[in-house]
């Protein structure tokens, strides 16, 4: 019920105009209340898993199943309060938008999808909802489908999704062949007595982290997020927050699977660093106001894959939350200053500090709360990072540390260029947004500061603030090296593009992703066109070619046959008599 | 004599429409084929209220001597296998109807043949002799070549000649076979039963099958017997196409369940590895050949190939989830392949062209076809098998059910089931996205496209409702047919 809420209003209004964008986020706001209202309930009285049966066939058995867990809950409040706050931001970001239902429509389609794969107890169910955010996303993404560089984005977005989809769906079937159960609680303990061959386990395991490494945004996967920005603010807010999380909760509840296959895991944390290091870097070369975000994203979820590949739930979620809420506030405070300015080069802004109080102050706040600033959500899972790490691996605290550092530089690379130095001309004559995206900007900045208090007393974690002082002087300090960093480094224009040709081969190698987009042209989109051309031309030079000659053949043979009319009825008789021995002859010879 | 009344109601409907007397204006003759057509449609429907979804074997059999000594009697049944066709084709057929609004060359034959090709279907999926299936299934090839031929596009001659040619050869093969059926058991009783080695040695299954399989495999399509699809889709009109791609491949299918796996399960299991390779090839094959089209239709027409090969390799695996899927992949493909090919008949008839490197942005709002845009984008997207559309549990009931026995082959149709996303998203991307009619070279349609009255986009709407009420209800479909799936699978071993 809780799912279907948010969800049900995304059909059937796609042509009424406010009244659906009203009446989209009144659900979301009764999904939201009675999400937590089920919260409480199960933090006093613990889970509540619900099945109902959907389609039996042979020996496959499918649920509709949710598992009501405080975790669960927990990350369902997530997508609808900021499914909220977005939704009443879009209200100011998309005011004159003229497919406002439809957007809205959308919205609600994709809430429900992942407020669905949140609470989801089965994995087919999860595959499932994973697969209609991908369609939503593809939607959003496309909304605006009349401008050349959505249409592309859109078509990348959904593509790279379903690679990552129809590899997990193989992980899904052949994990549903194998074990013949998908509910999750079932496959945990599938697993624990599994008797697999370490081929397959492996198989297995990189079929499944597939998925979310795609919705994740994660290498090599990670081109999509960064495009679909091109789609509509308030979406992107949605996608650089909890689209990422239900990735990663999905992945998070495969998780114990995936210990059958030691590859997988090393091949996650594999990823988990790359992203987490190569995103920041790239981050800080691009000069996209809403690109350094979402390079960022995947850098924070690299993190996250490396919490999970380490078997450490608490901290993936610990960090999924606190990057969700500081994201979310971070693209807010961004959308208002591409919405007031019309421009996201950040090389073109400057000086809206003084002019935009509130974008401003959501920026800073969103920043703190990302970066380990002391005492927010950030610094919590940082330094119970940390700690965690130092146990386990030592050397992903480097990564951490570095990705901490570096999304420091970045964002505060990012305020100077946009917020402070002298008013350039494209920001001469921007006024602070409206009130619709004020409010829930300063609203989230609240819940952003909030984010410890409420940490400390929903999470019933009894070491949340247990962290050694090192650990919190090691996670302040890159914070700080990054901040220093960031705030010393010259931002001329000169410097943009560096004529030292070692410098400038390193910026442009960041600044185009590492040219990911080139090696993907290169690689995968070159093979599929060229067998499709070569199947093309087999069909009709060969297949039609075998068909035409046969016909031909045919052809000539009847004008020879010609010559031998001699037209008596019964001559004709006779043959055809003739044949008819003969082939009857030699089918019962040969069949007999 | 209640199925007989769906051979009657078309058989006697099209009679009439040619012995009506006096001039009567194609939209009155349209007029009257609807009605026939809803009558039969509600007729096939009603058959759900007698039929006893819990029982695998033959129901409502209806029997009768007609010309014995050859071995053809009349001889019509129903079982899970056939109903869901049967009730496949009442639908169709009426959207077909209701879509063929523009006739007006010799309304009278078309509507008339319309209504065989509707009754030689149902004769076909019911028939429980073979020869009396043999005669159904030619029975529905005259009409269509007709219609090919007489109200197709500008290249109808060859695409027709090419049709009939191809597929009166795969009809000498059926023949062949079923000759060869009553030669070797040395009786002229055609009706169905199981072939078992006690009978026939193994080499006279196989080739009296590999007869059959070629005979079906064409008419599916399946690589490499498949080019003549294209080309009928191409130069058809938009309700044949329908027609086409929903029905009459789907007496391939049928076919190949019905008489190659259950007549030789035996020989089945034997052949049964090469086919599951077949079939990733013809999906592969079919994809990728997809990606390759820059006209609408004929990439619809090669997915068709490409979706028509995991029935093939859900049959091979002949587990019952495998057939269960196969036949769900029947029906839902029928339904998705009939919306795309109405939204591209829409765009067809409001543009004038079908070529995806001339037609852009067709979704706008106020001069393009938005309703028909969102239409294709789900079938679009319910063909490419994503969840909540019938497309999906089809996709997911066949792969789960081969991927034990044949892996690899299950394995590479996935991934071209990864491929029908990349070519329909190009459709989509090219044809709907974008602006209107600012495409690089010729502009296709300067002037505003008239837009589509809601009544016209009625059948789509309709197909489309049934793509999403069976891919969210899919016990409505798996309900009716599960007990003979299950059995045919038990025959040939497939549990193993």
């Amino acid at each position: 019920m809780v799912v279907s809420l948010p969800w049900a209003s995304g059909w059937f209004r796609r042509q009424a105009h406010r009244p659906a964008a009203y009446l989209n986020i009144l659900l979301t706001l009764l999904a939201f209340v009675h999400g937590s209202l089920l919260l409480q309930e199960v933090f006093l009285q613990g889970p509540v898993d619900l099945s109902y049966p959907w389609l039996t066939v042979a020996d496959l058995e499918l649920d509709i199943s949710f598992s009501l867990t405080l975790n669960n809950l927990v990350a369902l409040e997530l997508i609808t309060g900021l499914s909220l706050f977005s939704q009443v931001y879009s209200l100011g970001y998309m005011d004159k938008e003229w497919a406002l239902a439809r957007f809205f429509a959308l919205l609600g389609f994709f809430e429900g999808a992942m407020s669905g794969v949140v609470l989801s107890d089965s994995l087919f169910q999860s595959y499932f909802l994973l697969e209609m955010l991908t369609l939503s996303t593809y939607l959003l993404v496309g909304f605006w489908y009349a401008q050349p560089l959505v249409v592309t984005a859109a078509r990348d977005a959904f593509l790279t999704k379903r690679v990552g989809d129809v590899l997990l769906l193989m992980g899904v079937v052949a994990l549903c062949s194998f074990s013949g159960v998908m509910g999750f609680g079932d496959l945990y303990a599938w697993a624990a007595q599994n008797n697999l061959t370490s081929f397959a386990a492996t198989l297995l395991g990189l079929g499944l982290i597939a998925g979310p490494t795609g919705k994740c945004a994660q290498f090599p996967m990670h081109l999509w997020l960064d495009e679909a920005m091109e789609g509509p603010n308030p979406a992107s807010i949605l996608r650089n927050s909890v689209v990422v999380t239900c990735g990663a909760i999905v992945l998070l509840k495969v998780m114990p699977i995936l210990q059958l296959s030691p590859v997988a895991l090393a091949v996650l944390l594999v990823i988990g660093s790359i992203s987490a290091i190569g995103g920041s870097l790239v981050a800080i070369a691009q000069v996209d106001i809403k690109r350094t975000l979402s390079y960022s994203t995947t850098a924070h979820l690299g993190l996250v894959f490396i919490a999970i590949a380490l078997q450490i739930p608490v901290l993936a979620l610990l960090l999924l939350y606190t990057h969700a809420v500081s994201k979310a506030l971070l693209s807010m405070s961004v959308g208002g200053v591409i919405a007031s300015t019309n421009c996201q080069d950040i090389t073109e802004l400057g000086g809206l500090g003084s002019r935009m109080p509130a974008t401003t102050t959501s920026y800073l706040v969103g920043g703190a709360g990302l970066v380990a600033f002391l005492p927010l959500g950030g610094f919590l899972a940082m330094a119970q990072g940390i700690e965690l790490l130092s146990v386990r691996s030592v050397p992903f605290m480097a990564v951490f540390l570095l990705t901490n550092a570096l999304t420091a530089l970045n964002l505060v690379r990012v305020f100077r260029h946009v917020f402070l130095g002298d008013v350039l001309i494209k920001s001469r004559r921007a006024a602070e947004v409206n009130w619709q995206m004020a409010l829930p900007m300063v609203a989230l900045s609240v819940v952003v500061v909030l984010t410890p208090v409420l940490l400390v007393r929903l999470e019933s974690l009894d070491g949340l603030l247990a962290f050694p002082l090192w650990a919190a002087a090691l996670v302040v300090g890159s914070g700080l090296i990054g901040l220093v960093a960031g705030a010393v480094l010259p931002l001329s224009k000169a410097w943009s593009r560096s004529l030292n040709p070692l410098l400038r081969w390193f910026q442009d190698l960041l600044a185009y992703d590492f040219y990911t987009e080139r090696f993907y042209r290169i690689t995968i989109v070159n093979v599929v066109a060229g067998f499709s051309r070569l199947a093309f031309w087999f069909d009709r030079n060969v297949v039609d070619g075998v068909l035409h000659g046969v016909a031909r053949l045919s052809m000539q043979s009847a004008e020879g046959l010609k010559l031998s009319v001699s037209g008596q009825s019964q001559s004709y008789v006779l043959t055809v008599l003739v044949a008819i021995v003969l082939f009857l002859t030699s089918v019962s010879w040969f069949l007999t | 004599m209640y199925l007989s009344l769906l051979l009657l109601i078309p058989f006697l409907g099209a009679l009439a429409l040619i012995i009506w007397p006096g001039s009567a204006s194609s939209a009155r003759l349209r007029e009257l084929t609807i009605v026939l057509l809803a009558v039969q449609c509600v007729a096939s429907f009603a058959l759900l209220l007698p039929f006893d979804p819990d029982q695998a074997g033959l129901q409502l059999v209806e029997q009768a001597r007609w010309v014995h000594v050859i071995g053809l009697d009349y001889a019509l049944a129903v079982d899970g296998l056939s109903l869901p066709l049967v009730l496949m084709n009442g639908v169709l057929c009426l959207v077909a109807a209701v879509a063929s609004r523009e006739i007006t060359n010799r309304p009278r034959i078309y509507f008339a043949l319309l209504l065989v090709i509707s009754g030689a279907v149902n004769g076909a999926f019911l028939a429980q002799n073979l020869l009396l299936f043999f005669l159904f299934y030619e029975l529905e090839l005259i009409p269509l070549w007709l219609l090919i031929a007489v109200w197709g596009g500008a290249n109808r001659a060859y695409a027709a000649t090419k049709f009939l040619i191809v597929t009166a050869v795969s009809g000498v093969l059926i023949l062949l076979a079923f000759l060869g059926l009553a030669l070797v058991t040395g009786t002229m009783d055609f009706s169905l039963r199981p072939i078992l080695s006690g009978e026939m040695g193994m080499t006279s299954q196989l080739v009296l099958m590999g007869a059959l399989l070629i005979g079906f495999g064409i008419k599916i399509p399946l690589f490499p017997f498949h080019t003549w699809l294209p080309d009928a889709h191409t130069e058809a009109s938009t309700p044949v196409s329908v027609l086409l791609a929903g029905v009459l491949l789907k007496l391939g299918t049928y076919g190949l369940l019905r008489f190659c796996l259950g007549l030789f399960p035996e020989a089945w299991q034997v052949a049964s590895p090469w086919l599951a390779g077949w079939a990733a090839i013809s999906v592969l094959y079919g994809s990728l050949a997809a990606i390759a089209q820059t006209d609408m239709k004929r990439m619809v027409a090669y997915s068709s190939v490409g979706h028509m090969g995991y029935v093939l390799l859900a049959a091979a695996a002949a587990t019952p989830l495998g057939l269960m899927g196969a036949l769900f992949q029947m029906v839902s493909h029928g339904l998705i392949s009939g919306v795309l090919f109405l939204a591209v008949g829409v765009v067809y008839a409001r543009t004038g062209t079908r070529d995806l490197n001339v037609l852009r942005g067709l979704l706008n709002p106020e001069r393009g076809l938005p309703l028909t845009g969102s239409l294709m984008i789900i079938g679009v997207m319910a063909s490419a098998g994503i969840p909540g559309m019938a497309g999906f549990i089809s996709e997911f009931l066949i792969f789960r059910g081969s991927l034990q026995p044949f892996p690899l082959a299950t394995l590479l149709s996935m991934v071209g089931s990864g491929l029908t996303a990349v070519y329909f998203l190009l459709l989509v991307n090219r044809a709907f996205f974008g602006r209107l009619a600012i495409a690089a070279g010729a502009v296709v349609n300067p002037r505003i496209l008239q837009s589509v009255p809601l009544r016209e986009q009625v059948p789509a709407i309709a197909l489309t409702l049934g793509v999403l009420v069976l891919g969210l209800a899919p016990e409505l479909l798996s309900g009716l047919s599960e007990a003979a799936t299950t059995s045919l699978s038990q025959l040939s071993g497939g549990l193993s």
